[in-house]
């Protein structure tokens, strides 16, 4: 049989789907695409929703604010020290002169950037790891999986804390790379876990037994079907990683004044812990809002995506 | 079946003395030990047996997806006069989906969740066919209208979820047959749907086996399936085949006594009887098979040289049985010498053939 070209089909068809619709009983549902059925079931989630729109305003304040006010952020103006709030500083001046207000938001771009990228990195890192151990399984998944065991009994605060200082204190980059060098072992194991399932998995066979390629069957068969513990593992990460950065730099390890970040503000506030109390809840406060924001937003995002799960209409 | 010595050379299938082990942790699992079958060009070919006798073993090591800790060990499995055996695995993908097709038995669990039927179908086009993403489309759609889907364009965009039992098994049907295989091999196809559904499913399965002139590969322990569709059977047990012929010889006529056990545990409308024959026992530990006759602790007619390994005999044209009973059924005669192996591999040599 010439297999280079489609056999042209009978044209009865209009018959047998006639007989076929008294057969089965028609019960068209209305269309949804995928997307229109995550929407709904996340939209259906209260406190991802108020996550989502707590986010939203975080990263568009991070994001414009500091592009308005450029380097007032760092700017002192010895005639304004603890100048109570106005209009263009909503939270006043703080003791050395500083619109508190901007450099804030300065700091949550720092945090926020920090955050996004090392999550990235931990994504990018540890879905690979992960797939390839659980689909080629085998030595090639016993040696993968013992790295990430030497990765783990490292403390990682301690390999974070010496990597940082052994290459350049200061530097955001190496804050970033540190955080994912160290943090992609559990999505590394999460998608593993997924892969070595989703392998004996029905319509993972059904592909195989089309012919579909490795690659292929990693990419677009297994790998949505892995991805909502990975999107629930980097949304968190995104809150862990903030706090790494924060606790990096309040210990002077991270971002270096001038520049500004969530941990620096803390540790400047802290020296005026008694004269000025506030000044420790602004950069507190924003913290917990990034890290509660990340986490529902995590929360919510799996629950939509499980394609598992069907949604009650 | 009276060509049926003459028609090797016109076989689409030929799997000879097949063996596909398991090294597991307990020991060696000889899930499939010596299999030989063949189908021809069209044909239906019926494998039956009770569950964990090496029906499915059998149908993916054809399609060579066998994953450790199982190997194929030895045999050969020639499509259309090439051995699959010797392929690499890059050629085996061609031909997987493309000369042969596979449909199995959990259609609720076979569809990928994420994508949508539509695509999925495109996906089995595109990945053999240098087609475009429209014609993929339209093919797509075709082959569900086919396969007696209503509305085939907006079932097309509809996820496997959206859609029942029945529905997802004819979707991959569609998609089996998308490439227009030579050889479908169907891995209990019905077994999870409900009655009325699997009438209309094989109903579908006949009515395309007559349009796209393929062979069927019908794997199933339901004996109404196989008289309903086959032309052939092949009755495994353990590992091994126990008889083979056409579909009237193995129901009007069935030599090996576990044949004949399968058929007595059907019931049957109008008999009045009290209790439904069964086959005592289960079938014997993989790991720790009985020597010679592998059916011998649950026969009702055990005899003495049933410790010896029966040969592949063929008791009629086309009907061989891998039991020491006579053609007529009735015990041998004493003295048949057991031991000449010679003549017991010649028998199975000669069954190879058919």
């Amino acid at each position: 049989m010439d297999h280079t070209e489609l056999l042209p089909l009978t044209t009865d068809a209009a018959g047998e789907r006639r007989a076929a619709a008294e057969i089965d009983e028609v019960d068209l549902t209305p269309v949804r695409t995928y997307w229109q059925l995550v929407r709904r079931r996340f939209l259906q989630h209260r406190l991802a929703t108020i996550a989502l729109f707590l986010m939203a305003i975080l990263v568009t304040a991070a994001v414009v604010i500091p592009l308005a006010t450029g380097d007032a952020f760092g700017r002192t103006d010895l005639t304004l020290i603890n100048h109570p709030p106005s209009l263009i500083a909503p939270l006043g001046y703080d003791n050395i002169g500083i619109n508190i207000f901007i450099r804030l938001m300065a700091a949550l771009q720092t945090s926020l950037m920090v955050g996004f990228m090392a999550v990235t990195i931990i994504v990018v890192v540890g879905v690979s790891v992960g797939a390839i151990a659980g689909y080629v399984g085998g030595v090639v998944d016993n040696l993968l999986m013992r790295l990430v065991d030497v990765v783990l009994s490292v403390p990682s605060f301690f390999l974070i804390v010496m990597l940082v200082a052994f290459f350049q204190t200061g530097n955001m980059w190496v804050v970033v790379i540190a955080i994912g060098v160290t943090g992609w072992t559990t999505a590394a194991r999460l998608v593993r876990g997924e892969f070595l399932a989703l392998r004996e998995a029905d319509f993972v066979q059904a592909a195989r037994a089309l012919g579909v390629g490795h690659r292929r069957i990693i990419l677009n068969h297994m790998l949505p079907a892995a991805l909502a513990p990975v999107i629930v593992a980097g949304t968190l990460g995104i809150a862990d990683s903030v706090v790494v950065e924060a606790t990096l730099s309040f210990l002077g390890f991270g971002i270096q004044p001038p520049n500004a970040s969530l941990g620096n503000m803390l540790t400047h506030a802290q020296d005026y812990v008694f004269r000025n109390p506030i000044l420790i809840y602004y950069p507190g406060v924003l913290l917990v809002l990034v890290v509660l924001a990340a986490s529902f937003l995590g929360d919510g995002l799996r629950d939509a995506l499980d394609p598992r799960q069907r949604l009650e209409a | 079946m009276a060509d049926h010595q003459a028609s090797g050379e016109q076989s689409l299938l030929v799997v000879e003395d097949l063996r596909t082990h398991f090294a597991t942790a307990d020991g060696l699992v000889k899930a499939v030990d010596g299999v030989s079958l063949s189908i021809r060009h069209g044909e239906t070919l019926g494998v039956v047996g009770e569950s964990g006798c090496g029906k499915s073993i059998t149908a993916l090591s054809i399609m060579r997806l066998i994953e450790r800790p199982g190997r194929i060990v030895s045999g050969s499995i020639t499509l259309a006069g090439r051995n699959l055996l010797d392929v690499s695995d890059a050629e085996m993908r061609d031909v997987r989906g493309d000369s042969i097709s596979m449909i199995f038995q959990e259609p609720m669990t076979s569809l990928n969740p994420v994508y949508t039927c539509g695509d999925q179908i495109e996906e089995a086009i595109a990945v053999h066919r240098d087609v475009s993403r429209r014609e993929a489309r339209d093919r797509a759609v075709e082959m569900l209208a086919q396969v007696g889907i209503p509305d085939a364009k907006r079932r097309s965009g509809e996820y496997p979820h959206q859609l029942s039992g029945g529905m997802r098994q004819r979707v991959m049907i569609a998609m089996a047959l998308s490439t227009n295989p030579e050889l479908l091999i169907a891995d209990e196809p019905t077994t999870a749907l409900d009655v009325t559904i699997q009438a209309q499913i094989l109903e579908l399965m006949k009515a395309l086996r007559e349009r796209n002139r393929m062979a069927i590969m019908l794997i199933t322990h339901d004996l109404g399936v196989i008289a309903e569709m086959a032309d052939d059977v092949v009755v495994m047990y353990a590992g091994k085949v126990v008889e083979a012929s056409d579909v009237m010889n193995v129901f009007e006529r069935p030599h090996h006594p576990y044949t004949k056990g399968l058929l007595a545990s059907i019931p049957r409308l109008g008999e009045k009887r009290e209790r439904l024959e069964v086959i005592k026992g289960v079938v014997p530990n993989p790991l720790n098979l009985p020597s010679g006759c592998l059916f011998k602790r649950r026969c009702p007619s055990r005899m003495p040289i049933c410790d010896v390994a029966p040969p592949f005999q063929e008791i009629a044209p086309g009907h061989v049985s891998r039991c020491w009973l006579t053609p007529a059924g009735e015990p041998p005669e004493v003295g048949m010498a057991p031991a000449e192996d010679v003549a017991i591999e010649a028998a199975e040599a000669l069954s190879v053939a058919s």
